[in-house]
């Protein structure tokens, strides 16, 4: 069928199948769902949940289309609107500021925004059932709906401006989902957290956007392609640009040091979690560096920028993951890890790699977590230490679990090996012994960490706890296991690259000026033992359930507390914040205020004692005023008039 | 002179209807207080009456000012309903009003809210009567001051908006009032006392003797004098930011005042002096505020970061806004300080958005303070459950306040930041810091409010009423209105902003 849509699609200047339209499409359905929702449905759960996913699976259609006629003719289409536009006649002739929205369909918006529609559509069919007896469904869904416009309208961005619109809006949606319990405090507590590092990001991008309109006149990012390599901005300048866009990356995909929201989004209900990790601001920033690669393309200093803290942050987060108790943290920092490994990717060059990952990556992690909400709610637990022996209890959700852990560890022929090795094939050809080596040591330490959560969870014996039988675990099933069901598919067939060069999907996404990469044989080799490696070692470890010798345990905890960094921030803010308010209100209350006062006491005290005020009839103050000043005001023009008069 | 001869008469034709619209958004709300003062308000009912007709008044304001905006679009002077008459030719006054875009979006502003204002006020309460009339005279000095073209037509109006808001503040006020009211008056005092000498010095020192702001604009004085006369403007302007150091007034008095009052204080008080230091300092002394424009910036900066720190600070929510407030103002004196095209038309921008955002907050924290009977932010929580929509508007109020996309202040904070980066690199990163603090603080406050647990003894508390939720409400979709289609102010200011750079002058 795809190939008839192929065919069908008219070759050469293409209005009627226009997929600048269809992706226009695409962007708006989500956001017209939650209008009708809140306009109309808002009283109605099985209305309102129905709209929300007829026309979110109208968008994933529109967003397959997209992709079939670009991957028949790949394009960069751009349909741009004005949003504000007015002149700046100061230098002469009449120039413009103008801001524009407007959405760019190329085989990189394709791409991502096809899985940012889709796993939200899984997510969505996933709640139905999920969400069913809890307050607040359609609130969910709506949120969902906002989120899938937010992060759609990240993929399809024509500018700077444009984008850093939704980025404000994913911080708001992230915001909505993690705290959608908001009755807990720890919820709140981690949603107020992921706003604010969001926000950070958000007004580096910002900075960003005056300091990129200040040197290039321009924010498009098609126009601004071809000029970062035009030498009107110096290195130095390019570099603060790539710094400042960074940030905004680093605040969104949770790249150290901002990655302290992470571990909170684990407060979030499971299919909210899904989306987030996979497809919603995990993936913004590494798409922002995938957008505006062409800028760290010329600055050598960004891109090993973006090579130390993608790095830095892999490493980090797989290490972090092996030592988490609470299941839902242990699987966010293992996407912490992914992510820091696509910002290393784009760093050493491998762009086609990188941003193939980001796709291959969202499946399994989305699944990860739809199974995690699936245990946690049977097993009435978080924690890794309270659960096991769900491989009898769970016959179906095991084997969706297993192909998870498989993917998500990089086992071929699953989806993420097929882009890892991609990565790894650069870092040979770069021949860089570090980038090697911190390619292997995460995937290996990456695959232990989800070995271990597959062993803690499934293998041993299930704990018996007060009031809780292990005879009443249900599996999953119904749209449950229906919607894990397509992701666990897509999750192994996501990544197979035919080996025709026709529909290979790394070539799809090309950068010019950066070489295709090669898969070496060396490259998936190496992978695929490393995955398998450290899946084995991940099972020997954590199946036996082999204590923590004591002396080890301050490690433990200091690496399940990541490295105490989020306390270092919070007392770092305290610290900083909280003297230096106080020192503020001293001197507003005793300087400030104290002279404010002085000046308002005397004029109290020479206009007669205040008690009188508040025995005066308002009415008759009024009148007299009035007649004063009327009376006043003709002596004095009079008398102006006069004295002037003469002076003059 | 004879008495007669001082009064004015008409040297023109009859004017056209258009120009009177201008007199007519001036002068109803005096009028109307005027006519007030002959209603009975003894009973229930004669109350009801005598706000129903206040709501009138001010909606028939409003309505001359959307009439004008559409009509004011097509202006090709730099001031559109121009009105010119004698007044006080000996001295060499008129009465000279007129608007341009820069002034005309804040006139549109001052309509709205002294609508909401008088609907909120809806508790009949035993001085209904003086409470209107005050307020109505307020608006009267408010639309005064926006459309005056004539030095000493302003420094009158500037006053008349002191007094009222002085009784406003002294008879209807919270617990506090008094002081607060005696320190906004001194303050306002001090201030006028400063920009009645700069009027002076320039009328005294100008070769032709006259106050009207159009004819002094061509005027050639010494540099030391302009600057000197420059700064006292500014300082008299500043004071009523507010900026650091001589905030704390507008602090206490948007704690103390009641909600309608805090509203046009916080919405619209606040702005005369934003709008002052446009139109004077930047349209009228360009080269001499240029001089000192560096310590204007760093007064500005100074501001908004004080007053983001003060944010985090607060445990008081309605001081807290008041806060807010002023870390946008110091934001639109960091705007008029760049003097750049864009910054000035995010300043403008940015004012009308923050008018309409303190509004809502303050209308909003009336609300929660009114049901917790307390405004201190500690003692609440988890209100989410019981107020509902309360909580869905206060998140919009907060987004509003940061500069969040899609809303009204986005397109003010972006225009100025990129407006403002070439002059002062450095500086408005730094206030950026101060948006990044406020809006921490924001939303620290919307959990504090709102979720978690919620303590016992508001468990019976109601959500939004009608009433207020209509109010708030159409707040909110003016925010929305200006946030997702800014273009609808941006032509009229941009085309005012740029004639009022380019004329220059010193």
């Amino acid at each position: 069928m795809t190939l008839t849509l192929l065919a069908a699609a008219p070759k050469g200047p293409l209005d009627a199948w226009s997929p600048t339209l269809l992706a226009q499409f695409a962007l708006l359905l989500p956001l017209i769902a939650l209008l009708i929702i809140l306009a109309f449905t808002i009283d109605s759960r099985r209305v309102s949940a129905a709209i929300s996913i007829i026309f979110t699976l109208a968008s994933v259609i529109c967003a397959l289309l997209v992709v079939a006629i670009e991957a028949a003719h790949p394009l960069h289409l751009e349909r741009p609107a004005t949003y504000l536009q007015f002149f700046t006649g100061q230098s002469g002739g009449p120039s413009e500021f103008i801001l524009q929205w407007g959405v760019l369909a190329d085989p990189l918006a394709a791409t991502v925004g096809l899985a940012v529609v889709l796993v939200s559509l899984l997510v969505q069919v996933y709640a139905l059932s999920f969400m069913r007896r809890e307050d607040g469904v359609i609130r969910f869904f709506g949120v969902l709906l906002f989120a899938t416009f937010a992060m759609l309208g990240v993929t399809l961005s024509v500018s700077y401006f444009e984008m850093l619109l939704f980025f404000g809006m994913v911080t708001l949606s992230t915001y909505l989902m993690i705290g959608h319990w908001w009755q807990r405090e720890q919820a709140a507590a981690a949603a107020t957290r992921a706003f604010i590092i969001s926000l950070v990001g958000d007004l580096a991008l910002l900075v960003g956007v005056a300091y990129i309109y200040f040197r290039f006149n321009e924010l498009n990012f098609q126009t601004l392609a071809g000029q970062y390599a035009g030498g009107r901005v110096s290195s130095n300048g390019l570099f603060i640009m790539a710094i400042l866009v960074f940030i905004a990356a680093a605040a969104k995909s949770a790249l150290f040091p901002l990655h302290v929201w992470l571990p909170g989004s684990a407060q979030a209900p499971a299919p909210a979690a899904a989306l987030i990790h996979s497809a919603g601001s995990a993936v913004c920033g590494v798409y922002l560096i995938a957008r505006t690669y062409g800028l760290f393309h010329v600055s050598p200093r960004g891109l090993a920028l973006l090579a130390i803290a993608g790095g830095l942050s892999a490493v980090l987060g797989v290490l972090w993951a092996l030592f988490q108790d609470n299941l839902k943290r242990a699987i966010a920092y293992t996407t912490m890890g992914e992510l820091g490994l696509m910002v290393l990717a784009l760093g050493i060059g491998a762009y086609g790699a990188g941003v193939f990952e980001l796709f291959t990556h969202a499946w399994p992690k989305a699944l990860l977590f739809l199974v995690a909400g699936v245990i946690i709610r049977e097993l009435r637990t978080e924690r890794l230490s309270e659960m096991g022996g769900l491989w009898r209890r769970m016959r179906f959700t095991r084997w969706l679990m297993l192909i998870a852990v498989a993917a998500a560890a990089g086992i071929p022929p699953f989806s993420t090996f097929w882009s890892k090795d991609t990565i790894m094939s650069k870092a040979l050809a770069l021949d860089s012994p570090l980038a090697i080596a911190v390619i292997a040591a995460v995937t290996f330490l990456g695959a232990m960490a989800l070995a271990r959560i597959f062993a803690l969870a499934f293998t041993g014996e299930t704990a018996r706890r007060r009031r809780f039988e292990p005879e009443r675990i249900r599996d999953a099933g119904g749209r449950i296991a229906f919607a894990m069901s397509l992701l666990a598919i897509v999750s192994v067939v996501a990544g197979i690259r035919a080996f025709g060069s026709r529909i290979d999907p790394i070539a799809f996404i090309t950068f010019p000026g950066v070489p295709l990469p090669n898969s070496h044989f060396m490259a998936a080799a190496v992978m695929a033992a490393t995955a398998v490696l450290g899946v084995g070692v991940g099972w020997v470890v954590y199946a036996r359930r082999l204590p923590v010798p004591a002396a080890l345990r301050p490690v433990r905890h200091a690496m399940g507390e990541g490295l105490f960094v989020d306390r270092a921030y919070r007392l770092g803010t305290v610290a900083v914040l909280l003297p230096v308010s106080r020192a503020m209100g001293w001197v507003e209350t005793r300087v400030v205020d104290g002279a404010t006062d002085l000046i308002a006491e005397s004029v109290a005290f020479a206009g007669q004692p205040r008690s009188w005020l508040a025995q005066v009839r308002a009415r008759r103050l009024l009148i007299g005023l009035f007649a004063g000043v009327v009376a006043l005001g003709a002596i004095t023009v009079v008398l102006a008039g006069r004295i002037i008069g003469k002076a003059g | 002179m004879t008495l007669l001869e001082a009064f004015p008469t008409t040297t023109t034709a009859p004017v056209p209807l258009p120009t009177l619209l201008l007199s007519a958004m001036v002068w109803v709300p005096a009028l109307a207080a005027l006519a007030l003062l002959f209603f009975p308000s003894r009973t229930e009912a004669q109350r009801q009456r005598i706000r129903s007709f206040t709501i009138a008044a001010t909606a028939l304001v409003l309505a001359f000012g959307v009439f004008m905006w559409y009509g004011f679009r097509d202006q090709s002077g730099t001031y559109a309903y121009e009105e010119t008459r004698q007044w006080l030719p000996a001295v060499g006054s008129s009465y000279h009003l007129g608007v341009d875009g820069i002034s005309m979006p804040l006139m549109l502003l001052s309509a709205f809210l002294f609508l909401f204002a008088v609907l909120s006020s809806s508790r009949a309460r035993e001085q209904t009567k003086e409470y209107l009339i005050l307020l109505l005279v307020l608006e009267t000095g408010v639309n005064g001051v926006f459309a005056s073209l004539d030095y000493l037509l302003f420094f009158l109006f500037w006053q008349m908006q002191a007094v009222p808001m002085f009784l406003l503040i002294a008879r209807f006020g919270g617990q506090r009032r008094l002081p607060a009211a005696w320190k906004f008056l001194a303050v306002d005092i001090a201030g006028s006392a400063f920009l009645l000498l700069a009027i002076l010095i320039l009328y005294f020192k100008a070769p032709v003797r006259t106050f009207d702001i159009v004819a002094l604009h061509d005027v050639v004085l010494p540099a030391a004098l302009a600057t000197l006369i420059a700064w006292l403007f500014f300082i008299a302007f500043a004071v009523k930011l507010p900026v650091f150091p001589f905030h704390t007034w507008f602090i206490d008095s948007q704690a103390e005042a009641p909600a309608p009052v805090a509203l046009i204080l916080g919405g619209l008080l606040v702005k005369l002096g934003g709008y002052g230091i446009i139109r004077v300092d930047v349209g009228e002394f360009q080269d001499s505020f240029h001089k000192f424009a560096g310590a204007v910036v760093v007064i500005a900066l100074v501001t908004v970061l004080w007053s983001a720190i003060a944010v985090l600070a607060q445990d008081d929510v309605r001081r807290l806004v008041g806060y807010v407030v002023m870390s946008h103002m110091g934001l639109v004196l960091l705007a008029a300080a760049s003097a750049a095209l864009v910054a000035l038309n995010g300043a403008i921008v940015l004012m009308v958005a923050d008018g309409l955002t303190a509004a809502l907050l303050v209308l909003l924290a009336a609300a929660i303070v009114e049901r917790t009977g307390t405004s201190s932010i500690g003692a609440m929580g988890g209100m989410a459950g019981r107020m509902g929509k309360g909580a869905v508007l206060w998140t919009f109020a907060a987004l509003a306040a940061i500069g969040f996309p899609g809303l009204a202040g986005f397109v003010g904070q972006l225009m100025i930041v990129v407006g403002a980066y070439p002059s002062h690199r450095i500086a408005t990163p730094l206030a950026l810091l101060g948006v990044l603090v406020v809006a921490g603080a924001m939303v620290l406050t919307v959990q504090r409010i709102f979720f978690g647990a919620m303590p016992e003894r508001h468990g019976r508390i109601r959500d939004l009423g009608t009433l207020e939720l209509a109010n708030t409400i159409g707040l909110l979709s003016l925010i929305i209105l200006l946030g997702v289609l800014p273009a609808i102010l941006m032509e009229g200011i941009n085309f005012s902003v740029i004639s009022l750079l380019s004329r220059g002058a010193g």
